[in-house]
C-alpha cells in the first residue's frame, strides 16, 4: 500500500515534467501558431466581409458602409506594414535555451514539489472515508462503541424511518452523554414505532438529562403518558416525584420516593437514589422491599458513590478521546469539585483548556468556572 | 468640429461627471455617514439626540422586556455604563441577553436609543468586531460567567 | 491515498504553474517558438493537476474521509449528498482551492482555443495566468491547505454551517468566482499586450469573448447571491449595499465598462489606453473583493477567515498584481499608438459617456466601501484607544450611486442606436419617440392612480418600460425596410446577428430590473405576533395563522409556523416559515417562507415562538421576481452575444455566411 502511493506519486510528477518537455523536443513547435500578420489580415478581412454583408441587407446605409470600409482597409494594410517591420527582430529558436528550459523541468518541478510536499503531505496516511472505516467495524473482534454508533447514525441517515434503530441507538447516546441527541431518537422510535411506557419514560429521561435534571412540561407530559399505560412504570414514577420536589411539593415528593422504595429490592441502585432525595428533603430513609433499613443504611452510601465515581471516570475517558465537547469538560472539572477531589478538578481543568486550544469561548467558559470553583484557572 | 474640439468635449464630459459625482460623495458622507459609539462614549461625547448612529455592546443580563405587538425593550451595556434601547421587530435568531449586539437607530431626547435594526452577533464563535472593539475599551472581554447550576446526580443516573 | 495524491497534485500544480509563467514569456521576449510552444501544454498540464486535486478534495468530503480536518470541520456524515459536494466550497480552504480551479480552467481554455492567437500574445497571456495562479497556489498551500489532516481521526464531522447549507448558496461561489476569475483573463491579456507592446482591434476581438463570459456569470452569481440573501436571511431585502455585496458589485461595473470600451476599442481601433487600464482594474476590483471576503477585515457572514497570515498574504497578492499591472500600464501606455478621436455624438461617444459613468458609478461605490476602513486605519495610528469608526450604509449609495444610474438608463436606448462615427441625436430622438413617449405615460398614469404614494416608483417603472421598449425598437427599426411585408421583416429581424440581438436582450433586462427594484416602494410589511386563528391583513391578501408545529428534518428539527394565504376569502395556499436548529449546532436559523403570486411574493419570517403564539414579520412584495429575472435576462442576453459568429475569434475562419439572405 504504502509502496503504491509512491508510484502514483512518481506517475504524477512524470506526467508533469512530460508536459513541458513533449513541447521543447518537437522540431517545428510554432508550426500550427499562425504568424501575426496573418491573424491581423484574416481579422480586416472578416471586419471587411462583415461590413460587405451588413451594407448588402440594408442594416448600414451605404455612405457609413463606404467609410468603415476605408477604415478597415486603412488598418489592414497599417497592421501589415507595423507587423513587417517587428517580424524578424531578433529572436529564433536556439538550442541552448531549449536545454536551460528543459532541464528547468526535468529538475526544477521534481526538486520543486517533492521537499515541499513532503514538508506538507502525509504520504504513509491511508484514505479513511467512513464507509471503509464501517466495513472494518464490522469484523466483530474489533467493534468499538464508536464505530458501532457510526453505523447505526450512517443507517439512520439513509433510512430515517426505521424505529428500531433510533431505538438502539438511543441508549446509546445516553451513555455517551449525548442526551439531546438521545431524546431525539427515542422521540423518533415513539414516532414511528408507537408508545410504550418504556420508550416514553426514557425519553422522558432524555430530556430531563439534557435540561441538566430539571423536569420540564415536555419531560413531565412524556412520564404522565407512559404512567396513563402502566401506572407501575418505575422510572416515570421516580421523575414525577422529582418534578413534584423541583416544583416545591416537598410532601408529595416524600410519598412518592417512599412508595417507590418500598418495592425497590434492597442495596439497589434505585432505592440508595431514593433514600438520596429522601435524605435531601430531611426524611428518614425509607423502608425497602424485603429487608429492614438499617441493614442497608451504609451501603447505599458507598454503592452511590462508586456509581458516580464510575460515571465521572467514563466521562474522563471520552474526553480524553474526543476533547472538543466543552459542555463534557465543565461537567467533568464540576464532578471532581462536588466529589471534594480539587487536584483532579484542576488537571481535568488543565486538560480541558489543552484540548480545547481552538476553542475560545469554550476556554473562556471553562476559565470562569474555575474561578467560580476557586481552582484556579488563568 | 476640429479634432481639437472634439477632444475638449470629451474631456469636459469627464470632468462635469467626475465634478458631479464627488460634489455627491461629498454631500453624502456629510449627511448619510453613521457613526459608531460604545454606552461609554455616548456618555462621554454627549451625543445630541435625533443624531443617527449605531451603538454596540452586550445586552444586559436581566433587561431583555416583550412589550405587546413585538416591541421589546433591552439595554446595551459596556459594563461602566448602559443604554437603554427600544426596538419594533424581529430581533436576530442570535439575540441573548450576554451577548453581543449591534442597533442602529437614533438617540431620543429622554436618553433612549431607538433602534430600526438590531444586529447580532452571526456564529457561535462570532462577535461583532466593532463590540468585540468597544468591550475591550472597557477591559471585559469575556464572557459572562456561566449560570448552570449543579446537576442533580439522580437525574442523570 | 487518494487525498494525498490531490495534495502532491496540488503541489505539482504549483511547479507547473511556476514553469508556465516563466518559460513562455522568456520564449516571447526571446522570439523563441520552442519555448513558446511549452504555455499550452503547460497550462493544459496545470489544469489538470488541480482538477486532479479539486477532485481528491471532493472525494474525500462525499466519502465523509474524516481524517481530512477540512472534511471534519465542514461536512457530517448525514449530509445530503448535494451538500457534501457544495460542502467543498463552503469554507475557505475549499473555495480558494475552487477559485484557482476555474483560473486554471480559464487558462486551459484560451489555451484550447488559443491556436488562432498570435503566438506571443498567447504566450504572454497564459503566462500571466500562471503567475496569478502561482500565487494564489502558493497562498493555499501555506496559510490555506485543504489537505490538513487528523490522526486520530473522529467518527463525525462538525456539520456545515446551516445558514450555508441551501441550494442558492451552494451555487452562489461557483457562479461569482466564474465572473471574478474570469476577468483574470481580461487581465492578462492586458498584462501580455502591454509587455509585447502591441495592442489593436484584434486583441479587443481575442479579449471580448472572454470578458463577455465573465461578465454573464458574474451576473447570474451576483443575482443568485442576492436572492439567497432574500429568502435566508429573513430581513425581506434584496440588497444591503454590504462591503460583500460591493465586493462583487464593483467588478461587475468595471466589467460592465470594459465589455462596452472593447467594442469601442474593437470597432474604431480606439480607447486602448483606457480599455487597458480597465482590464487590469476590473481584475484588480476581483481580488479586491477576494481580499476583502477572505482576509476577514470585514464584519460580515462571509469573513470565514480570522488568521490574519492569511490577510496578510491576499494583501501581498493584491499589492505585487495590482501595483505591477499598473506600473507597467504607466510605463508602456505612453507607447501604445492612440486611436483616433471621434464625435460626441455618435455610438462610440455614447459608449464613453457609458464608461465614464459607469467608472464613477464605481469609484463611488469603492470609496463609500473602503473610506470606512480607511477612516479607521488613519485614526487609529493617529489615536490607537480611539479611532473612528463610521458605517457607510444604503443612504450614502442611494445618494452617489443612483443618480448616476439614471443619466446611464436614460442613455441606453440612445447609445444603442446611435449609428458609428458620427449619430444623428435628432433623428434617433425620432426613433425612440415611441419608447420615450410610452414611459413617460406610464410613469404619469401610475403617479395619477396612487396619488400620495411613492414619487419615484412610478419614475422608475416608466423608466424601465422605455428602457425595454427602446430596445424593441432598435430590433424594429434594423429590421423595417420601407415597403416591406410584415413577414420580410421578420425574416430580417430574425436574421440580424445574434450579438444584435442579444445587446437589445440584455438591455431590455437592465429594463426589467429597474421595474422590480421600483416596485419594491409599492411593498407592504407587517410586523404582527399571531395566535393559532388569528389573521391579519397584508395588502390585499389575509394571513392566518393555523398553527405553530414542531417537524423533523433529515438533519433538523423546527418550529413551523402554517400560515394560510387568502385573497377575497379565496385560498391560495400555505406558508410555512420556522426556526430550524440542525444536527449538532445549537444556533437557530430562521426559514423564511415564500408563496410567488404572479411576479410578487409574500414572504414570512418567524420572529419570537412563545406557548401558542408566533412572532411574524409579514410582506407582500409586488413584482419582486422581476429584480432577479431581468439579471437572467442580462446574462442571457450576453450568452446571445458569445454565440454570435462573430464572437468566434474571426481568424482565418469561412467567412461564407451561413445566415440565410433575406429575400429583396
Amino acid at each position: 500500500m504504502a509502496m503504491f502511493v509512491w508510484i502514483v506519486l512518481a506517475l504524477l510528477t512524470g506526467a508533469a515534467v512530460f508536459a513541458v518537455l513533449l513541447p521543447l523536443s518537437r522540431q517545428a513547435p510554432a508550426a500550427s501558431a499562425p504568424g501575426e500578420t496573418a491573424t491581423d489580415a484574416a481579422f480586416y478581412r472578416t471586419q471587411l466581409a462583415e461590413i460587405e454583408r451588413d451594407a448588402e441587407r440594408g442594416l448600414i446605409d451605404p455612405a457609413d458602409a463606404e467609410t468603415a470600409r476605408v477604415e478597415a482597409a486603412r488598418r489592414l494594410l497599417g497592421a501589415a506594414r507595423r507587423d513587417k517591420a517587428t517580424e524578424h527582430a531578433g529572436g529564433g529558436a536556439s538550442l541552448r535555451r531549449r536545454r536551460v528550459a528543459a532541464l528547468l523541468a526535468l529538475v526544477g518541478i521534481p526538486l520543486l514539489s517533492l521537499p515541499l510536499y513532503l514538508r506538507l503531505g502525509q504520504p504513509d496516511m491511508p484514505s479513511m472515508p467512513l464507509s471503509a472505516r464501517v466495513d472494518r467495524a464490522r469484523d466483530p473482534g474489533q467493534i468499538d462503541l464508536q464505530e458501532a454508533m457510526a453505523r447505526i447514525e450512517a443507517h439512520l441517515a439513509q433510512k430515517p424511518d426505521d424505529g428500531q434503530g433510533h431505538e438502539v441507538i438511543a441508549p446509546v447516546y445516553m451513555n455517551a452523554g449525548r442526551y439531546d441527541d438521545a431524546a431525539r431518537a427515542w422521540s423518533n422510535a415513539i414516532r414511528i414505532l408507537g408508545e410504550t411506557p418504556r420508550r416514553l419514560e426514557n425519553y422522558g429521561e432524555a430530556l430531563v438529562a439534557s435540561n441538566n435534571g430539571i423536569v420540564s412540561a415536555d419531560a413531565r407530559q412524556a412520564f404522565d403518558s407512559a404512567l396513563k399505560i402502566d401506572p407501575a412504570t418505575v422510572k416515570a414514577r421516580f421523575y414525577r416525584a422529582l418534578a413534584s420536589e423541583q416544583e416545591g411539593d416537598a410532601q408529595a415528593a416524600i410519598a412518592a420516593y417512599r412508595a417507590l422504595a418500598s418495592q425497590a429490592p434492597a442495596g439497589s441502585a434505585l432505592a440508595a437514589t431514593l433514600n438520596a432525595r429522601l435524605a435531601s428533603l430531611g426524611a428518614p430513609p425509607a423502608d425497602t422491599a424485603d429487608s429492614p433499613a438499617g441493614a442497608i443504611a451504609a451501603m447505599p452510601e458507598g454503592e452511590r458513590m462508586a456509581a458516580i465515581r464510575g460515571m465521572v471516570e467514563n466521562l474522563s475517558a471520552r474526553l480524553a478521546q474526543d476533547g472538543s465537547d466543552v459542555e463534557g469538560w465543565i461537567r467533568l472539572v464540576r464532578s471532581y469539585a462536588v466529589l471534594g477531589e480539587p487536584d483532579k478538578a484542576r488537571d481535568a481543568l488543565a486538560r480541558g483548556r489543552a484540548a480545547l486550544s481552538g476553542d475560545e469561548a469554550g476556554r473562556g467558559r471553562l476559565d470562569s468556572l474555575g474561578r467560580e470553583l476557586n481552582i484556579g484557572g488563568s | 468640429m476640429t479634432r481639437k474640439q472634439r477632444r475638449l468635449t470629451v474631456i469636459g464630459a469627464a470632468l462635469a461627471v467626475i465634478g458631479v459625482a464627488a460634489g455627491l460623495v461629498l454631500f453624502a458622507m456629510r449627511d448619510t455617514i453613521v457613526f459608531f459609539y460604545g454606552p461609554s462614549e455616548i456618555a462621554a461625547k454627549g451625543v445630541q439626540p435625533g443624531t443617527r448612529l449605531r451603538i454596540g455592546g452586550l445586552v444586559k443580563e436581566g433587561t431583555l422586556q416583550r412589550g405587546p405587538d413585538q416591541t421589546v425593550r433591552f439595554e446595551v451595556t459596556d459594563t461602566a455604563k448602559d443604554v437603554p434601547v427600544r426596538y419594533r421587530g424581529l430581533l436576530p435568531d442570535l439575540f441573548r441577553e450576554g451577548q453581543g449586539v449591534v442597533a442602529e437607530g437614533v438617540l431620543e431626547a429622554d436618553g433612549v436609543f431607538k433602534a430600526d435594526s438590531v444586529l447580532a452577533k452571526h456564529d457561535e464563535k462570532y462577535m461583532p468586531r466593532e463590540v468585540a472593539d468597544a468591550l475591550k475599551k472597557q477591559g471585559v472581554w469575556q464572557h459572562a460567567p456561566e449560570k448552570t447550576g449543579a446537576t442533580p446526580a439522580s437525574a442523570q443516573k | 491515498m487518494i487525498v494525498e495524491a490531490g495534495h502532491y497534485a496540488l503541489v505539482l500544480a504549483f511547479a507547473l504553474s511556476l514553469v508556465l509563467a516563466v518559460v513562455p514569456m522568456w520564449g516571447a521576449a526571446a522570439r523563441d517558438p520552442a519555448l513558446m510552444a511549452v504555455a499550452r501544454p503547460a497550462a493544459f498540464a496545470m489544469l489538470v493537476m488541480v482538477a486532479l486535486s479539486y477532485g481528491a478534495l471532493t472525494w474525500a468530503y462525499v466519502g465523509s474521509d474524516f481524517s481530512v480536518m477540512n472534511v471534519v470541520q465542514n461536512s457530517h456524515s448525514m449530509k445530503p449528498l448535494a451538500y457534501k459536494i457544495s460542502g467543498v466550497w463552503a469554507n475557505h480552504e475549499g473555495s480558494m482551492l475552487l477559485w484557482v480551479l476555474i483560473l486554471a480552467l480559464f487558462a486551459g481554455l484560451v489555451a484550447a482555443r488559443g491556436g488562432r492567437m498570435p503566438a506571443r500574445l498567447l504566450s504572454n497571456v497564459l503566462a500571466v495566468q500562471g503567475a496569478v495562479a502561482a500565487a494564489f497556489l502558493l497562498f493555499i498551500l501555506t496559510t490555506s491547505n485543504p489537505f490538513a489532516r487528523v490522526a486520530p481521526a473522529p467518527f463525525e464531522g462538525d456539520g456545515l454551517n446551516p445558514i450555508l447549507q441551501d441550494p442558492g448558496l451552494a451555487i452562489h461561489p461557483p457562479l461569482l468566482y466564474l465572473g471574478y476569475v474570469g476577468f483574470s483573463i481580461a487581465f492578462s491579456f492586458a498584462v501580455g499586450a502591454l509587455i509585447e507592446g502591441r495592442i489593436d482591434a484584434v486583441w479587443a476581438r481575442f479579449v471580448r469573448p472572454w470578458t463577455l463570459t465573465a461578465w454573464c456569470f458574474l451576473t447570474l452569481g451576483i443575482a443568485m447571491g442576492s436572492y439567497w440573501a432574500y429568502y435566508e436571511l429573513g430581513w425581506g431585502g434584496w440588497w444591503f449595499w454590504d462591503p460583500v455585496e460591493n465586493a462583487s458589485l464593483m467588478p461587475w461595473l468595471a466589467g460592465t465598462a470594459l465589455l462596452h470600451s472593447t467594442v469601442v476599442m474593437e470597432k474604431r481601433d480606439a480607447l486602448k489606453v483606457w480599455t487597458m487600464l480597465l482590464s487590469i482594474l476590473a481584475f484588480s476590483l476581483s481580488l479586491i473583493g477576494t481580499f476583502l471576503v477572505r482576509s476577514g477585515v470585514l464584519t460580515s457572514v462571509h469573513s470565514f477567515a480570522s488568521d490574519p497570515a492569511r490577510g496578510v498574504f491576499i494583501l501581498a497578492i493584491l499589492v505585487v498584481f495590482i501595483g505591477g499591472a499598473l506600473t507597467l500600464f504607466a510605463w508602456r501606455a505612453p507607447v501604445l499608438r492612440q486611436g483616433g478621436v471621434f464625435a460626441p455624438v455618435s455610438r462610440e461617444g455614447a459608449l464613453v459617456l457609458n464608461n465614464l459613468l459607469l467608472a464613477t458609478a464605481c469609484a463611488t461605490v469603492f470609496v463609500g466601501t473602503l473610506y470606512p476602513l480607511a477612516l479607521e486605519a488613519v485614526t487609529g495610528w493617529w489615536s490607537p484607544d480611539n479611532p473612528s469608526k463610521i458605517s457607510v450604509g444604503a443612504p450614502f449609495f442611494n445618494a452617489t450611486f443612483l443618480p448616476l444610474a439614471f443619466p446611464l438608463m436614460l442613455a441606453i436606448p440612445f447609445g444603442q442606436s446611435l449609428a458609428w462615427k458620427r449619430g444623428d441625436l435628432l433623428g434617433v430622438a425620432q426613433r425612440l419617440a415611441f419608447a420615450i413617449a410610452v414611459g413617460v405615460v406610464v410613469a404619469i398614469v401610475i403617479l395619477a392612480l396612487t396619488v400620495g404614494g411613492p414619487v419615484l416608483a412610478p419614475v422608475g417603472v416608466g423608466l424601465g418600460v422605455y428602457l425595454i421598449l427602446g430596445s424593441a425598437t432598435e430590433i424594429a427599426t434594423r429590421a423595417w425596410r420601407r415597403g416591406a411585408g410584415l413577414g420580410v421583416m421578420l425574416r430580417r429581424a430574425a436574421g440580424l446577428p445574434r450579438s444584435a440581438w442579444g445587446t437589445a436582450l440584455s438591455h431590455a433586462g437592465v429594463g426589467v430590473t429597474v421595474i422590480g427594484i421600483a416596485a419594491t416602494a409599492w411593498g407592504v410589511e407587517s410586523i404582527v405576533t399571531l395566535q393559532p386563528g388569528q389573521s391579519t391583513r397584508l395588502g390585499d391578501y389575509t394571513v392566518t395563522l393555523e398553527a405553530v408545529t414542531p417537524r423533523n428534518g433529515p438533519d433538523y428539527r423546527e418550529t413551523v409556523a402554517r400560515l394560510r394565504v387568502t385573497r377575497d376569502g379565496q385560498s391560495l395556499g400555505v406558508l410555512e416559515p420556522g426556526k430550524r436548529v440542525m444536527v449538532g449546532r445549537s444556533m437557530p436559523t430562521s426559514e423564511a417562507g415564500l408563496m410567488t403570486l404572479g411576479l410578487g411574493q409574500v414572504y414570512a419570517s418567524v420572529g419570537e415562538i412563545e406557548p401558542n403564539a408566533a412572532g411574524l414579520r409579514l410582506y407582500w412584495k409586488p413584482m419582486v421576481l422581476l429584480i432577479w429575472l431581468g439579471a437572467v435576462v442580462m446574462a442571457l442576453g450576453g450568452g446571445l452575444s458569445l454565440l454570435d459568429r462573430r464572437a468566434r475569434i474571426g481568424a482565418p475562419a469561412p467567412a461564407r455566411a451561413a445566415v440565410p439572405a433575406p429575400a429583396e
